[in-house]
């Protein structure tokens, strides 16, 4: 067992090191939480809703052409977190896939294996010594013509999952307990509590009361399946629901 | 003698000898085909909807060879697909009718089909465009496939500037009805694509129920 070629290397490009890590890959998951934003996803009865922060680093930006929220297809929507280049490179990458398997099959992909796929090519990353892994994380929504409401999250490393409810960022830790927290008892969310639930989830989690410029919202529901952002209009309501239930 | 001719039928290459016509209006266009698609003498469909979807508010009207149409529509509606989705809005008919004039004139000694691009969007209204070997020409109308040489003095005198939704609906259905009449190569149902700024109409209109002139 020769160690000593190998020594340093490991940190460097995405071979295992001797205790079976990959450090690259763990260093991408360090990315994402750089960025200092969390998102979060929480799935509805019949709705499945995402959101993230919108913070604005710079005064003479103009906020209307900053987002995180994208749509890969017209049903599904996705919002990234950390590296904002790396996610406008995965979303490409995942409108690309999305319209090819439309071209190849002839049926609109569905939100599962488009995460799988990118995924797979995620994991490709994590072997390839010429490549570095992306160091950005995508949560997806749609409403699966079988599953209904889904939500779907795909990370560095190549993993994948459907959640029930998720968050992703400088704060996923705590949000994901206030999560669970939540949905121990599995209730039943209609979409004015599972918009609400995410938006008091994202409060509680770092401690501040919302401005609607300082939120994204997209949504997808059984009546209208195509993804949308709300309005500030629209995250206004919420805020007030939100406030007046306290 | 049975065998010849089958041979003789597989080899000829399925086409749509057709008749294709799309026209604008103030605030949208009219498209419209017959339905015949032939393999030599024999009628292989007499149903073919050769109004091809290329996005929401942008369709195709197929003519010449079947296969080359077809793959030529469906590699266009992958591009809009990306294209749209990218842009975040509708895509203009001109981007569709560039995408596909391009497909048409690199393969021109390949391929031989002819698309006649039509649609509505934001910025130009209702457009029409013409793809023959790879040009690209706006125009106020347009008629492809064989069926269309027994067409031209038709619509040349009949076509108005101005004409309403209604009129340009009726001026298609006329002038493929004439078609069909008179091009061994046409035939079957008439079907009719309406697009304006609320979206795409689909219409059919059966043989039976297509205006008859004065020899019928």
């Amino acid at each position: 067992m020769s160690r000593g070629s190998n020594a340093g290397f490991d940190r460097h490009i995405t071979i295992f090191s001797p205790e079976g890590r990959l450090y690259q890959v763990e260093y991408a998951f360090k990315a994402i939480a750089q960025g200092g934003l969390t998102s979060l996803g929480v799935r509805g009865n019949d709705c499945a809703v995402v959101v993230t922060q919108k913070k604005v680093p710079d005064k003479l930006l103009d906020s209307a052409t900053l987002t995180n929220m994208h749509h890969l297809t017209p049903r599904i929507g996705c919002v990234m977190t950390g590296h904002s280049a790396d996610s406008r490179s995965q979303v490409h990458r995942a409108r690309v896939e999305a319209a090819e398997w439309k071209y190849k099959f002839g049926y609109d992909i569905t939100a599962d294996m488009l995460c799988r796929r990118l995924a797979d090519i995620s994991q490709v990353y994590t072997q390839n010594a010429e490549m570095r892994p992306l160091g950005c994380c995508m949560l997806l929504v749609a409403i699966d013509p079988q599953l209904g409401p889904v939500l779907y999250k795909c990370d560095p490393a190549g993993y994948f999952c459907g959640f029930w409810a998720t968050s992703v960022g400088a704060k996923q830790t705590e949000a994901n307990s206030y999560l669970e927290k939540k949905l121990k008892k599995r209730p039943e969310l209609s979409y004015e509590r599972t918009v609400e639930m995410a938006i008091s989830c994202l409060s509680s989690v770092l401690s501040m009361d919302f401005k609607p410029s300082e939120l994204e919202v997209g949504v997808v529901t059984k009546e209208s399946p195509k993804f949308r952002t709300l309005s500030e209009a629209e995250i206004d309501t919420h805020l007030v629901s939100i406030a007046e239930r306290e | 003698m049975l065998e010849e001719s089958t041979e003789s039928e597989w080899q000829s290459e399925v086409k749509t000898g057709t008749t294709i016509i799309a026209v604008e209006f103030n605030g949208g266009v009219v498209l419209g085909s017959d339905s015949r698609v032939s393999a030599g003498e024999t009628v292989v469909n007499r149903v073919m909807n050769k109004l091809s979807l290329l996005h929401d508010k942008i369709y195709c009207a197929l003519s010449g060879s079947a296969a080359d149409a077809q793959t030529i529509a469906e590699m266009v509606n992958y591009q809009l697909d990306v294209h749209s989705i990218e842009i975040g809005e509708d895509p203009q008919v001109r981007s569709a009718a560039t995408l596909v004039k391009n497909i048409s004139y690199k393969y021109k000694e390949e391929l031989s089909a002819h698309l006649i691009v039509a649609g509505w969007d934001r910025r130009g209204g209702g457009q029409v465009f013409v793809t023959l070997n790879g040009l690209l020409s706006r125009q106020p109308f347009a008629v492809g496939g064989s069926g269309s040489s027994y067409v031209y003095g038709f619509v040349d005198a009949e076509y108005q500037k101005g004409m309403s939704k209604e009129d340009c609906q009726q001026f298609v259905v006329n002038t493929i009805s004439l078609a069909m009449s008179r091009d061994g190569s046409s035939g079957g149902v008439a079907y009719l694509v309406t697009i304006d700024e609320k979206g795409a109409e689909e219409k059919c209109i059966l043989g039976n129920e297509l205006p008859t002139f004065y020899d019928q």
